[in-house]
């Protein structure tokens, strides 16, 4: 978004509160959803979870095309549309909602950097995964690799990354951890890297129960597959 | 004794011993590591590829692209991270991620794309290190890379205007910036007290926007209010890169470690 349309975005924002019936649209699960836009979807829907908001999600096949970016997922809220987690995060702290308030400066960069690592790394690996570029197969399984000993390491034995609240780095990694988890793929080599960290599969296990299954939400799109 | 391990990379100006990002990740990460770095000034009579540069040569090997020549040393056992804990390494690789994503298409943008700094700094610059006619046509193809680098990371819709996805790139490497600064608060260097790689990207990435005198400053305006990112450099520059005549050399390096009593973990010794 320019400066001037956020800054614009996020005034009419905070002037209504959440409403009952806002709606996440993605596409059609199964054939023609892609492994990265699934992570992306289940990334927003974790975190709106994680920050109480209630959200319907509906499965489009021409999604994309409605999406204001051309990128799914989108939310429609009240009368505003937006889409990705970067914009998503913005639009519901200008609403009052926050899931990294509580974090000081050092750990607030921490958090950027580490969604960053994600993005850099495990949507690449996702991408791949898509398109099937044979030459470079070595090359991201390590880099997989590298990201979630990382992520293993930075989340150690605590709940969530930044201990007893989880945030939207949580809501990121989940996304793109239980979609390559629960992938079906011809290639397994991606998901058996993601399940030598013990703790990053707890970790999984433990916000799909706590947010998607003991809601008894209606939300299909999470089923342990 | 260690085959010997040249670096070729591009050269110095404004005090910095290389004005290219990437050859001075590079030459930070030797110095904290100790390893005995031969460095190649690339002027107009090397004969190598310029698009690879810094490259890392021993006896048996070539190696490019920063992280796999920082890789290549730490296997020689040059380890500048040594004594990071399995977090610290963790943190690296994320704020590493930051920067590339968030800082570099700034930067890339500063020295290669907006045209009074491109036209007036950093193309003659380069030219007068490129023998004629690449001198003519490389400067402008990097350029033209560093824009598409740029577009293709950020020049997505609903960003259809170059000055739309210019005003964002800005935006995201000021508050990289900040976060950058506020991690390192007032410690001496990103873990702790001595240097690690996280300290040789953040160097690398930060000291030629400090130095380099550029006609539009924005970026640089911004960093130089962040007083302890420019005392981080400073710091760097004086302790480790202090210029003498013919600098860089082994016995020039050695001295600098004894002055400073710096304890490194690779077994060879020169």
């Amino acid at each position: 978004m320019s400066l001037v349309a956020e800054a614009f975005v996020s005034q009419i924002a905070a002037a209504e509160p959440w409403p009952e019936n806002a709606t996440l649209y993605q596409q059609l699960k199964g054939e023609q959803i892609l492994v990265s836009d699934n992570a992306a979807s289940l990334a927003v829907q974790a975190f709106l979870q994680m920050c109480n908001l209630p959200i319907k999600v509906v499965c489009r096949a021409n999604a994309e095309y409605m999406s204001p970016s051309g990128k799914v997922p989108f939310i429609h809220v009240g009368n505003q549309v937006v889409s990705e987690l970067g914009p998503i995060v913005q639009f519901v702290k200008a609403k009052g909602h926050s899931l990294s308030d509580g974090l000081d400066e050092v750990q607030k960069a921490e958090m950027k950097a580490y969604m960053e690592l994600v993005n850099n790394m495990l949507l690449t690996a996702e991408l791949y995964l898509q398109w099937c570029d044979e030459a470079t197969v070595g090359e991201v399984l390590e880099d997989v690799d590298q990201c979630c000993q990382a992520l293993s390491q930075r989340l150690g034995t605590q709940p969530y990354f930044f201990n007893k609240q989880p945030t939207e780095l949580d809501a990121l990694v989940f996304g793109h951890l239980y979609t390559i988890l629960t992938t079906q793929l011809t290639n397994d080599e991606l998901s058996e890297k993601v399940k030598n960290y013990s703790n990053l599969l707890a970790f999984c296990r433990r916000i799909e129960q706590h947010y998607f299954e003991d809601r008894g939400k209606g939300s299909s799109s999470i089923k342990s597959s | 004794m260690a085959a010997p391990l040249e670096l070729s990379c591009w050269g110095g100006g404004w005090g910095l011993p290389s004005v290219h990002s990437e050859s001075l990740v590079v030459m930070a990460y030797a110095k904290f590591s100790g390893a005995p770095l031969k460095v190649n000034v690339i002027d107009k009579t090397w004969r190598g590829s310029r698009g690879d540069v810094p490259i890392l040569t021993t006896e048996d090997n070539i190696v490019s692209q920063p992280a796999k020549i920082l890789n290549f040393l730490r296997k020689q056992k040059y380890n500048a991270d040594y004594e990071l804990s399995a977090k610290q390494g963790a943190d690296t690789l994320a704020y590493i991620a930051l920067i590339e994503e968030k800082l570099l298409p700034a930067v890339l943008h500063t020295f290669w794309v907006e045209s009074d700094n491109y036209f007036s700094v950093t193309k003659p610059w380069f030219a007068s290190r490129i023998p004629f006619p690449l001198s003519l046509i490389l400067p402008g193809r990097i350029s033209k890379g560093a824009l598409n680098r740029i577009l293709l990371t950020r020049g997505e819709p609903p960003l259809y205007h170059l000055r739309e996805v210019e005003a964002q790139i800005y935006r995201d490497a000021k508050e990289c910036l900040n976060l950058l600064s506020n991690r390192l608060g007032t410690s001496q260097f990103f873990f702790g007290d001595t240097p690690s790689t996280l300290d040789a990207y953040v160097f690398g990435f930060l000291a030629p926007l400090y130095k380099v005198r550029f006609p539009k400053v924005q970026l640089q305006e911004h960093l130089k209010q962040l007083s302890n990112l420019c005392r981080f450099c400073d710091d760097i520059l004086n302790s480790y890169f202090r210029l003498s005549l013919g600098a860089f050399s082994c016995m020039n390096r050695n001295q600098q470690q004894i002055d400073l009593g710096e304890v490194h973990s690779h077994d060879s010794t020169t």
